[in-house]
């Protein structure tokens, strides 16, 4: 079976895939690099390609499908690896379907054995973890983090040339969020849920935020109630986030929100029912009504 | 504009952990059937399609029985058909879902606008849409947070990391729905949802799984260790939760 990354250079955690890649295919790995402007060389796993789109860092799911079916010029890898990520949201599962393959994605661990591949990736949001097999091909996302990166051999690139293909959408015109804090790099989060009960108490989190240095987070519920951007939803389908610390204030503790911040180092909770799950993934919890709580808290503080 | 949107019903995702089970490669557990919160914003946005350009929409799920309830609410907020593809419940691999669901689609006729949520909860896939787009061969919109009838095409806007774009796409389109400002599922009126619950559902036969992967394993993940909580009258909480608060962040308060 062939073996082959897909990946942007970009891309923070194309290292890990093509690491992957490595593993699983042996020196007969293929790399397919999407590249921002021409270089000669680029870490790789076997041989590889590269095609460049202008623009990338902007590039939409059109965009970069077409760059993908360009790299692999109708002779696809039978295993396809990319990030999990927008990549694969732009790219892994349309290619799948075009190709008439299966796709999965959040891939925590993948093995091939002889033409078997094998998976394993979360479900109900993070309460399960579901193992699957298939025979023959596939396009796997592979979950960020999940694999370290190895050193790879900087590897002459075979460039494909490629007319720049047209975007998705006619008169694009992008909106960077101003709530737009790097949750992915923020070393303290502060973040709301439903519990906050209005847009005013949420937009107060602002000075929480400000007294420990922190970026603004949100459950799902607090986006959906429109106190905070979708940008700032930490959860499976939001934010992945790795900080120091990650503070929950009126959040119940969803398995789909846990599973955006278990990578926290120290998590603190404050949530006014005693029995919401958050506070079985939290290292100190406090049950309080926050609005009564917060300004003792601020007075504590300051207090030093 | 002719939409269908997909839309699967799964067991209640806020179920505190320890309440859904797994058994034999199942999750069972005594929690209500609920309509997934993205097939929510997916709805949402074919109701809106559908009434803004004086079209109809239609809804497809595949499941067993405990797929009406999405159904049933979808027929609330003012589908015209709803169409359920019959197979036992179970894992199901999405490239054959995405099969089962464009062979219903095309049978009641095809669409100009096919809606997907951009996850469902309960295997967590988020990839029907893609699949569905790629073997239909049709632009694929990910992630859309609102959208507009404009002529015979749609504005859309739609997440992209550290915030969204807008911009214009023709019909015929894929797209699969977030949440955000302009998807945010309506509530049905008691009427309507009365009336719903004498329209038919349309069921039609689907065929055994046969294509991608199958399920291996199923265990339910180890979940953290609780801590300790600060205990105490609100005073007494709050200069708990400072000092522990000023002992992890350093430089904070009064304390640097
Ligand atoms: C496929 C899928 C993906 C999802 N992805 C995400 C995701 O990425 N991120 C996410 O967050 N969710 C996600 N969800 C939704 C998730 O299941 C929950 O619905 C959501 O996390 C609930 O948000 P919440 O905790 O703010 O609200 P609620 O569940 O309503 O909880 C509010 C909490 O606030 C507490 N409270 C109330 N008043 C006060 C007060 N005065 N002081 C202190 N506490 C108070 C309550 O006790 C309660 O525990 C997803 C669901 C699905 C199915
Ligand atoms: N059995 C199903 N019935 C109806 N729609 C489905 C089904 N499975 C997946 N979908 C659609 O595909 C989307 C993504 O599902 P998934 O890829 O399983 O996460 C869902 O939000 C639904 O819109």
């Amino acid at each position: 079976m062939r073996v082959g990354a897909l990946v942007r250079s970009d891309d923070q955690s194309a290292l890990e895939v093509l690491s992957l890649a490595q593993e699983l295919g042996g020196g007969a790995a293929e790399t397919y690099l999407i590249l921002p402007a021409p270089q000669a060389q680029h870490p790789a796993a076997g041989k590889a390609r590269a095609v460049v789109l202008e623009g990338l860092a902007d590039a939409d799911p059109a965009q970069l499908f077409a760059a993908a079916e360009a790299l692999f010029g109708g002779a696809a890898p039978d295993v396809v690896l990319l990030p999990d990520g927008p990549l694969f949201e732009a790219v892994g599962a349309r290619l799948a379907g075009s190709l008439g393959r299966p796709a999965v994605r959040d891939a925590g661990s993948v093995a091939l054995d002889g033409s078997r591949v094998r998976v394993v990736k979360g479900a109900f949001g993070g309460k399960a973890a579901l193992g699957l097999e298939t025979e023959g091909g596939a396009v796997i996302g592979v979950r960020q983090g999940a694999h370290p990166a190895q050193d790879l051999p900087q590897t002459s690139l075979e460039m494909v040339q490629m007319a720049p293909p047209a975007p998705l959408l006619s008169g694009r015109k992008a909106v960077r969020d101003s709530s737009g804090d790097d949750l992915g790099r923020a070393k303290v989060i502060v973040s709301g849920g439903r519990g906050l009960g209005s847009a005013e108490a949420y937009a107060a989190l602002r000075d929480v935020a400000q007294l420990l240095g922190a970026s603004l987070g949100a459950s799902r519920a607090a986006v959906d109630e429109g106190w905070a951007s979708p940008s700032q939803q930490v959860g499976i389908t939001g934010q992945k986030v790795a900080p120091e610390v990650y503070v929950a204030i009126g959040i119940s503790g969803a398995s789909q929100h846990l599973s955006g911040m278990s990578g926290a180092k120290f998590v603190v909770a404050v949530n006014r029912d005693d029995k919401a799950p958050i506070f079985e993934a939290a290292d100190v919890g406090v049950v309080a009504d926050w609005h009564a709580l917060w300004p003792e808290l601020r007075r504590a503080l300051a207090g030093g | 504009m002719r939409v269908i949107a997909f839309v699967k019903s799964i067991l209640d995702p806020e179920a505190p952990p320890g309440a859904i089970r797994f058994e034999a490669g199942k999750a069972v557990g005594d929690v209500p059937q609920v309509l997934g919160p993205y097939e929510g914003n997916a709805l949402e946005l074919g109701v809106q399609i559908a009434e803004a350009s004086q079209g109809e929409l239609r809804v497809v799920a595949l499941g067993g029985q405990e797929q009406e309830t999405g159904l049933r609410k979808a027929l609330a907020l003012g589908a015209v058909a709803a169409v359920r593809v019959d197979v036992s419940g179970g894992f199901r691999d999405p490239l054959d879902t995405a099969g089962e669901l464009k062979a219903a689609a095309d049978a009641l006729g095809g669409a100009d606008v096919y809606i997907f949520g951009r996850q469902a909860g309960d295997w967590d896939q988020g990839v029907t849409a893609g699949l569905f787009a790629g073997l239909s061969g049709l632009p694929y919109v990910p992630l859309v947070q609102a959208g507009e009838v404009l002529g015979a095409g749609l504005k859309l806007r739609r997440e992209i990391p550290g915030g969204y774009e807008e911009g214009e796409i023709a019909a015929p389109c894929v797209l699969s729905a977030s949440n955000g400002p302009g998807t945010l599922l309506r509530l049905p009126k008691v009427k309507d949802v009365m009336l719903a619950n004498r329209k038919p559902i349309e069921v039609r036969e689907g065929g055994k799984a046969s294509a991608g992967f199958s399920p291996a394993s199923l265990e339910a993940s180890v979940t953290r260790r609780a801590g300790r909580r600060i205990e105490g009258d609100l005073k007494a909480q709050a200069e708990g939760l400072a000092q522990e608060l000023r002992r992890v962040i350093p430089g904070i308060g009064g304390g640097a």
